[in-house]
């Protein structure tokens, strides 16, 4: 794995392990990943189940703890934080967008999409916020509560509350899991969209070849180590690398 | 399904447990009752018969007099086949403090101590009096007034005379409740007589010689009495004690039930509240159960007997504690000195674990039937249903009617109460019409909840930021559970208020009317209630310059319109009026006369008319209220009275000092001048109001004391709901701390929503309270002084709310300590 030390890294892992149990049950999650995501990027990582995809991303947003290695988000030091400042850190600069399960059933849209600048005791950009909503398409639904919503409108909401807060880096835990195609085809692309257009920072764990071709890279894992990975991927690209790992 | 059910309680250990305690503490509450009443009955019935076992026959006079000839003693020696017959003094004797006056409010007993193997008094320290100068003290009395064994008491004859003893012993009164509350000094049997001024005995005590069985005895001197006198066998004697005091004891015991009630009520509500969030929480599980085949009738059972199991063991657990509660109720009446058995060993009887396991389980059954129920509802396919339905409760227009007349019915009833004659027909009316009151609350609570819930927590939603604003959607999000959590508070928070609104408003009237009644400074009056406080005292005292009234009341009995009534007069003095309720107490000049209320209306006596008192007409000018009027009877002029009874000493000095004067100064002058006569006490308005204030501050503690078992139960109530929506939210904590919320801040939004809880709980039970308590004291009695102790249930709400934040000490602390990751995957 070679490393780009031109393009600026949002985010960046040197020699990360993750180890669950201890003696003879234990498992190794992640055996050494050395991996960097470029701002303003959009990067996808795969793998077959158990090959520590979601365990990588729960390190890298600093949901989980580290066995080895640093991870850094920006110029920050993420695995040398206490729970306080990790918690700080996640307020300000990252972003998430989980599989389901995103809203709180209390809130309606537009409380939940300003949750996060609400906890941090932030301001909304108003500019921003018109825009987020403009684009997920989401105008007449704003005093709606999640109930009310579809799937794939929850999951935009949950993009919107991601986006709202500029953070430096989004995480999406297969996002369009729970979505039919066509409903998981507009949030990736509104994801997508906000790379391009609001010069987002995403990385996103997926199964999905085809959610995975919306990506602009494609990072594969397999038993805790980096395999593969796929510049300008394609579903068909995609697929044939995975089946290629499988075997 | 049988196994499914116990392996789902297996595998919850800690949610049963908690489940189990707030039925526990209620059964732990009733079995403690009654295992107290019976330790107490099976300590007096013990007592009974030890004492009864001494003596074979037992002579007691027929009526309530208890009083048996003394002559009938040497009739009863004669009867052959007794070994022994002893007579029983008991009459007064009232001891003399080191202070020179009488020792106590009530004179001391004077009590014979019958020599050899008649005696039933036990003498802990020393003898028994053996001589005409000998006495013994109960060992209560030796010890408040500091007597010692050797010491020279001063004891005072029937004639008020002072005769002087050597205390050569003590002894315990054991079980007899009068002689535990007056205290007792033991003579001679000659002595006691002479003393107390007894002619006649008590009892007649008869030892039977032997080979003589009892009941042949009985008989024979039965035979020698003849029917005057009721002869009994020691067995009987015994028998018959006893259960004169079990039915004293059960008065405690319906006492104590009712505070057991109220527990297993709110008890009742926490394990509705809990089955239900535990059926809404495995709905999936239901519904997957359902799928493979499970009938309606089986989840309906699965439920049921989940909640029997629950019931059974906190049954058990309860009457564990019981057992402890009484155990401990028996130590700490044995070390107040309440006249209760010591020494007995705690009883638990097949009555007690019958009603203890009964009650458990039937209560926790019941409380099951519902949520049982709503199982039996979840259709198979919610197993397929990847999220939990959020509840939302329907606006219920069936409910609001409801609740809207049970309201109305019950504000109707209480007006009705409040409007009609004080007494207690009023006071049961109101009473129910606040149960009524209380059940439309319950009904209409999941509408009121939102309401009330945003009014609560506006104050935390602006103070505490996100996690205030957080906690008080969260608070009214699901309205019925909620409604269900809060009214268990309010129970002990209605009562709580209604017991305090009631003894304030009590204490301010009475205060009051004390200070209507008696507006001087020092009240002087005589132990005893027949005998008086010679004239010369108040002259004595009006000599007093620093002294600006001494008022004296006396009274007599005499022929009014040709039957016995009471006469009283008092001294014209500004400083003592009375208070007229027809004509006009200042027309009362010589020849005329006052008539008290009562007395009035018994003998049809009006404003105008004549009556004739010993021999002489008066005219009455003026009824006079009950409260104020010196007797109940007619009221003269003192000129009148003094020369109809020109003998008759005071009855009661009122004394006032000038102004000016000190507290101490006054109260040295009345007490020097009252030290020659022991029988007359000195007391100071202070001091009376003083013992008032006293008596109803332990009414409150007591009965506070009582009804905090019911907030407790509470209490466990608002943990529990608060856990199991911890519980169901894990998701939710999970994805706001990732999102951003320290976990501080999250520990902080469950103590806001616990808070809010609490407070909504404690506003509506201050609400009822203070209204119920109004009108409660409506009913007691005419025009009283209506006082909110506004201190104390601004303290009640406060403790709501701060015992809320307690309660979600365990939950908070469980949610802030989740890994996001576990969280997030569960579902």
């Amino acid at each position: 794995m070679t490393m780009t030390t031109d393009v600026r890294q949002a985010v960046t892992a040197r020699g990360l392990t993750k180890v669950y149990g201890q003696g003879d049950a234990a498992v190794h999650a992640l055996r050494g990943i050395e991996v960097g995501f470029a701002t303003g990027a959009f990067t996808a990582i795969m793998g077959p189940s158990g090959s520590g995809k979601s365990t990588l991303m729960h390190c890298l947003a600093g949901l989980d703890t580290v066995s080895g290695g640093e991870i850094h988000i920006g110029d920050v030091e993420i695995t040398k934080l206490t729970d306080k400042q990790l918690t700080l850190l996640r307020r300000e600069r990252i972003g998430f967008v989980f599989q389901a399960f995103n809203l709180l059933p209390t809130l309606t849209a537009e409380q939940n999409i300003r949750l996060p600048l609400e906890i941090a005791g932030r301001q909304a950009d108003q500019v921003l916020f018109d825009r987020v909503i403009d684009t997920v398409g989401l105008g007449d639904r704003l005093g709606h509560r999640p109930t009310q919503l579809s799937g794939g409108q929850q999951q935009r909401v949950a993009v919107a509350r991601a986006l709202i807060s500029k953070p430096q880096v989004i995480f999406a835990d297969e996002p369009t899991g729970n979505l039919d195609s066509r409903s998981g085809a507009e949030v990736l692309s509104f994801l997508r969209r906000s790379v391009r257009e609001l010069g987002q920072t995403i990385v996103m764990v997926t199964h999905d070849p085809v959610a995975a071709s919306y990506a602009d890279r494609v990072i594969f894992l397999r038993d805790g180590l980096l395999v593969n990975e796929l510049h300008q991927p394609t579903a068909q690209t995609v697929l044939d690398t995975l089946l290629k790992l499988e075997a | 399904m049988f196994k499914t059910t116990l392996a789902g309680l297996l595998a919850h250990k800690l949610r049963l447990l908690l489940t189990s305690l707030a039925i526990t503490l209620g059964v732990g509450f009733i079995a403690g009752t009654f295992v107290l009443t019976d330790t107490i009955n099976a300590g007096f019935a013990q007592k009974f018969t030890a004492d009864a076992a001494k003596i074979s026959v037992a002579v007691l006079s027929k009526g309530e007099d208890h009083k048996v000839a003394a002559a009938e003693l040497e009739k009863v020696r004669a009867v052959k086949g007794v070994a022994e017959a002893q007579g029983i003094v008991s009459g007064t004797a009232a001891l003399i403090g080191k202070n020179g006056k009488v020792a106590g409010d009530f004179p001391t007993a004077g009590i014979s101590i019958p020599e050899g193997a008649l005696n039933r008094t036990l003498i802990t320290k020393g003898a028994a009096p053996k001589s005409a100068a000998e006495a013994v003290l109960d060992e209560n009395t030796a010890k408040t007034r500091g007597f010692t064994v050797g010491d020279t008491i001063t004891v005072l004859d029937s004639a008020s005379a002072k005769q002087r003893f050597t205390l050569v012993g003590l002894f315990d009164v054991g079980v007899n409740q009068e002689l535990a509350y007056t205290g007792a000094v033991g003579f001679t049997t000659d002595t006691a007589r002479r003393m107390t001024g007894e002619k006649s005995f008590k009892e007649i005590d008869v030892l039977a010689a032997d080979g003589v069985s009892p009941t042949d005895l009985r008989a024979s001197v039965a035979a020698a009495l003849g029917s005057a006198y009721e002869v009994k066998t020691g067995e009987k004697l015994a028998h018959d004690l006893a259960a004169a005091n079990n039915m004293d004891t059960q008065f405690l015991t319906m006492g104590l039930l009712m505070f057991g009630m109220i527990a297993m009520f709110v008890a009742a509500l926490v394990i509705y509240n809990t089955f239900n969030i535990l059926v809404a929480q495995r709905a999936r599980e239901m519904a997957l159960l359902r799928c493979i085949g499970a009938t309606k009738k089986q989840i309906f059972g699965s439920i049921v007997l989940e909640s029997g199991v629950v019931g059974v063991i906190s049954s058990v657990l309860g009457l564990l504690i019981g057992l402890g509660l009484g155990a401990g109720a028996m130590a700490v009446l044995g070390a107040l000195d309440a006249p209760v058995p010591v020494g007995v060993g705690v009883s638990l009887t097949t009555r007690t674990i019958l009603v203890g396991l009964v009650t458990g389980i039937v209560v926790t059954v019941a409380a099951a039937l519902l949520p049982a129920r709503a199982a039996t509802r979840v259709a198979p396919i919610a197993a397929l249903r990847s999220q939990v339905e959020e509840s939302t409760v329907r606006t219920g227009v069936v409910r609001a009617v409801f609740g809207a007349l049970f309201l109305l019915a019950g504000t109707g009833a209480t007006v009705a109460g409040v409007s009609m004659e004080p007494g207690q027909s009023a006071l049961v009316v109101v009473m129910a019409s606040g149960a009524i009151f209380f059940l439309g609350v319950l009904v209409l609570g999941p509408l009121i909840i939102r309401p009330l819930g945003a009014f609560v927590g506006w104050v935390p939603a602006k103070i505490f930021g996100v996690p205030g604003r957080l906690a008080v959607t969260n608070s009214r999000r699901n309205p019925k559970r909620a409604a269900t959590t809060t009214v268990a508070l309010t129970i002990g928070v209605t009562l709580m208020t209604l017991i305090s609104v009631i003894t304030a408003t009590t204490r301010e009237t009475a205060g009051e009317r004390l200070d209507k009644q008696f507006p001087v400074d020092y009240m002087i009056a005589t132990q005893q209630r027949d005998s008086t406080i010679p004239r010369t005292l108040a002259s004595d005292l009006r000599a007093r310059p620093e002294l600006a009234s001494v008022v004296a009341i006396r009274e007599a009995e005499a022929k009014v319109n040709g039957r016995r009534a009471e006469v009283g007069t008092f001294t014209a003095d500004p400083a003592f009026t009375l208070t007229a309720t027809k004509g006009s107490v200042k027309d009362l000049g010589p020849g005329t006369a006052g008539v008290s209320d009562g007395f009035a209306k018994n003998e049809n006596v009006k404003v105008g008319d004549t009556v004739k008192v010993a021999g002489r007409d008066f005219r009455v000018v003026a009824l006079l209220s009950d409260d104020t009027a010196p007797v109940y009877g007619v009221t003269i002029p003192e000129r009148d009275f003094d020369s109809a009874f020109p003998k008759v000493a005071d009855k009661q000095l009122l004394v006032n000092a000038k102004d000016g004067v000190t507290a101490d100064r006054s109260r040295q002058i009345v007490e020097a001048a009252a030290q020659p006569y022991p029988t007359v006490l000195v007391a100071s308005s202070r001091e009376v109001r003083g013992a008032f204030d006293d008596a109803l501050d332990q009414i409150l503690m007591i009965i506070t004391g009582l009804l905090g078992l019911a907030i407790l139960i509470s209490l466990l109530g608002i943990a529990n709901t608060l856990s199991l929506s911890v519980h169901e939210r894990t998701r939710e904590s999970a994805l706001l701390r990732a999102l951003g919320l320290t976990r501080p801040q999250l520990r902080r939004m469950l103590s806001i929503e616990a808070l809010v809880l609490g407070l909504i709980g404690a506003l509506v039970g201050v609400a009822l309270g203070v209204s119920f308590g109004w009108a409660a004291t409506q009913t007691m009695m005419d025009d009283i002084t209506f006082r909110a102790p506004v201190g104390q249930i601004l303290s009640f709400v406060a403790l709501s709310g701060l015992a809320g934040v307690v309660a979600a000490v365990l939950p908070a602390r469980r949610a802030a300590r989740a890994s996001i990751v576990g969280s997030l995957a569960s579902s």
